[in-house]
């Protein structure tokens, strides 16, 4: 036990998984050119391992394609170092007052690591675009989908029923709660290029009820793709059961949105408007936009500000509030934070990120930790110098 | 021994919270909004053309408006006769010609991908003047290689009965940009010299070199 402890609070374990962590982000940074910024944070960072291969886009691709070198994943070195920190001080450290800096400078290190796994684990980033004069009472996630059957007969309120497209495996098999249905997919595509028949193609499609057949909706699937601004077009063929039994199949799919006539599922005479579309948040308070600004550096198009002036109607109403929201100046509100992300349709719309994360905050601290440990222990050592000087 | 007891907790704590995050497994859900209407929140230009469709076999689905739009503005010099319509939609450029002969449609598009292949585009376009599907060995009778903006492109020939096509595919940087001439066979074949000018004369912008 004693061997086991003194192995995992060596200084040498440190450098070699800092080695290791430098050696990640390398290849990481390599990997980011043809993954994307948020393709290579889950391939490197937040996995235990990831095996890299020269990419096959360069030179020298014919040459090294056998070579593959293995990593530690993000998860593997950062949980490693944190134990290597917690048995160091169990086993070698002892608190002095000596040493008091450099204990505030590993209590912000260690903080730094929880956060960090606390960010990855419990943050969810959205989009919420609002038109000018309009409001949005809901975000969109931009790389999650879910399929949603929607009664809207009660008079006062919509009511939804999701089903994450994580569970449309083909052939399985999903309740939807709250209902007396069921769905079976047949067939699911991440991505997928979408476009109508005409002529004399032929529709090949298992599709047997809505737009597929009404439409003559052709589907070509596609490559997952990664990159920051690209969206897949997630695709689906499900079969749609009722308390009696199987009512058909349909086709659905996120770019199949409002802008097409809705797909409607009816049992007896209760009715569903079916889709399949980006996962939406839902808050209990609705951003409205008031105005959306947009400054270039006069005579050019190169934008100098994006501001956008909202009010936020909460339903609680003492919890309403105005703001402005820019570059560097986001809104927190709520648990969430507003940021300036986009703009669109002639700069009549704009566009927040809103991010979830419950651990905004830690990151803050640990880096006053860490420099008022330096602080500390610098200072400890100067006045050390300085009292030794008089004596001399 | 102490020092391990010390830390078992905290170590216990990190292990159980680990092991309750990863099992957070998608749920289907259910629950209630205030009523909504069906309205785009972002409202996108989607028109869907019946030209587009011929040009494409598809109409335009938002995907493809999105790369039409990216694709950048297309410079050229239009050759004299050639009376120019304002482009719409996913087309780039748009020409009409007329002659004693009869008249003919030049469209300019530009969609993601390679759009189901050479020969399936051609194929498609010998099915617009009621010709046969050709096989890949019979390519070389009706088409040539030809650069456009700068790149490899081809010239496709087709003659039909009563009505010709003399199309321009290129494949640039991911997208497929097509330029058809499509009428009555007279029109259409006698202004070839005037189709051949219009492609040398071709500028796409290209931002990848």
């Amino acid at each position: 036990m004693k061997q086991l402890l003194n192995f995992f609070s060596s200084l040498k374990v440190t450098v070699v998984l800092l080695t290791f962590s430098m050696a990640l982000i390398f290849f990481g940074t390599l990997d980011q050119v043809q993954y994307g910024i948020w393709h290579t944070q889950k391939l490197y960072f937040e996995s235990f391992f990831v095996v890299w291969s020269v990419p096959e886009q360069t030179a020298w691709h014919d040459q090294l394609f056998w070579l593959h070198i293995p990593l530690p994943g993000g998860y593997l070195l950062g949980g490693m170092l944190l134990i290597n920190l917690l048995t160091a001080h169990a086993v070698r450290f002892k608190m002095t007052w000596k040493k008091s800096g450099i204990f505030l400078v590993h209590l912000g290190l260690i903080l730094l690591l929880i956060s960090e796994l606390m960010t990855d684990l419990l943050s969810v980033e959205s989009q919420m675009p609002v038109n000018e004069g309009g409001s949005s009472n809901y975000s969109n996630a931009f790389r999650s989908n879910e399929l949603v059957f929607i009664d809207s007969s009660h008079p006062d309120h919509d009511s939804v029923h999701a089903v994450p497209a994580a569970l449309l495996k083909p052939g399985k098999t999903v309740e939807i709660p709250d209902s007396p249905l069921s769905i079976r997919t047949i067939n699911f595509y991440p991505n997928a290029e979408i476009g109508r028949a005409t002529g004399k193609t032929i529709v090949d499609t298992p599709a047997t009820e809505g737009i597929a057949v009404n439409m003559g909706i052709i589907v070509n699937p596609k490559e997952e793709i990664y990159a920051e601004n690209d969206i897949n077009t997630a695709t689906a063929f499900v079969e749609v059961s009722g308390p009696e039994g199987p009512l058909g199949i349909w086709l659905v799919s996120n770019v199949i949105d409002e802008r097409f006539p809705p797909q409607m599922v009816s049992v007896g005479d209760q009715s569903w408007e079916l889709s399949l579309r980006f996962t939406r948040n839902y808050y209990p308070f609705r951003v409205e936009l008031i105005d959306f600004k947009h400054e270039k550096y006069p005579g050019t198009d190169i934008p100098f500000n994006y501001s956008s002036e909202i009010m936020v109607h909460h339903n609680e109403a003492n919890k309403s509030q105005k703001a402005l929201i820019y570059m560097n100046h986001p809104l927190r509100y709520e648990g969430l934070t507003f940021f300036q992300a986009s703009f669109a349709n002639q700069d009549k719309t704009s566009i927040f990120q809103v991010v979830r994360n419950p651990g905004w905050v830690i990151p803050y601290i640990s880096v006053l930790l860490m420099g008022l440990g330096m602080i500390v222990q610098f200072g400890i050592h100067f006045f050390k110098f300085l009292g030794k000087r008089r004596t001399a | 021994m102490s020092i391990l007891s010390r830390y078992l907790p905290i170590s216990c704590a990190l292990g159980a919270s680990l092991l309750f995050f990863g099992c957070d497994k998608p749920q289907p859900v259910s629950y209630l909004i205030p009523k909504e209407s069906r309205e785009a929140v972002v409202p996108m230009p989607v028109d869907t053309e019946k030209e587009a469709a011929s040009a494409s076999g598809m109409s335009v689905l938002p995907g493809m408006q999105a790369a039409a739009d990216a694709a950048g503005d297309l410079k050229y010099t239009s050759p004299a006769g050639w009376i120019e319509l304002p482009a719409s939609g996913i087309r780039k450029a748009n020409f009409r010609i007329e002659d004693e002969n009869g008249a003919a449609e030049l469209t300019v598009t530009v969609f993601p991908g390679d759009v189901g292949g050479r020969l399936g585009n051609i194929n498609r376009w010998r099915g617009q003047i009621g010709l046969e599907p050709s096989t890949p060995d019979d390519l070389p009778e009706f088409t040539e290689s030809y650069s456009i903006s700068k790149h490899r492109g081809l010239l496709v020939r087709l003659e039909g009965g009563k009505d010709s096509i003399l199309g321009g595919l290129l494949p640039f940087h991911g997208s497929t940009w097509f330029f058809k001439l499509q009428g009555s066979s007279m029109t259409v074949l006698g202004a070839e010299p005037a189709f051949r000018e219009f492609l040398d004369s071709i500028e796409i912008p290209d931002t990848h070199h």
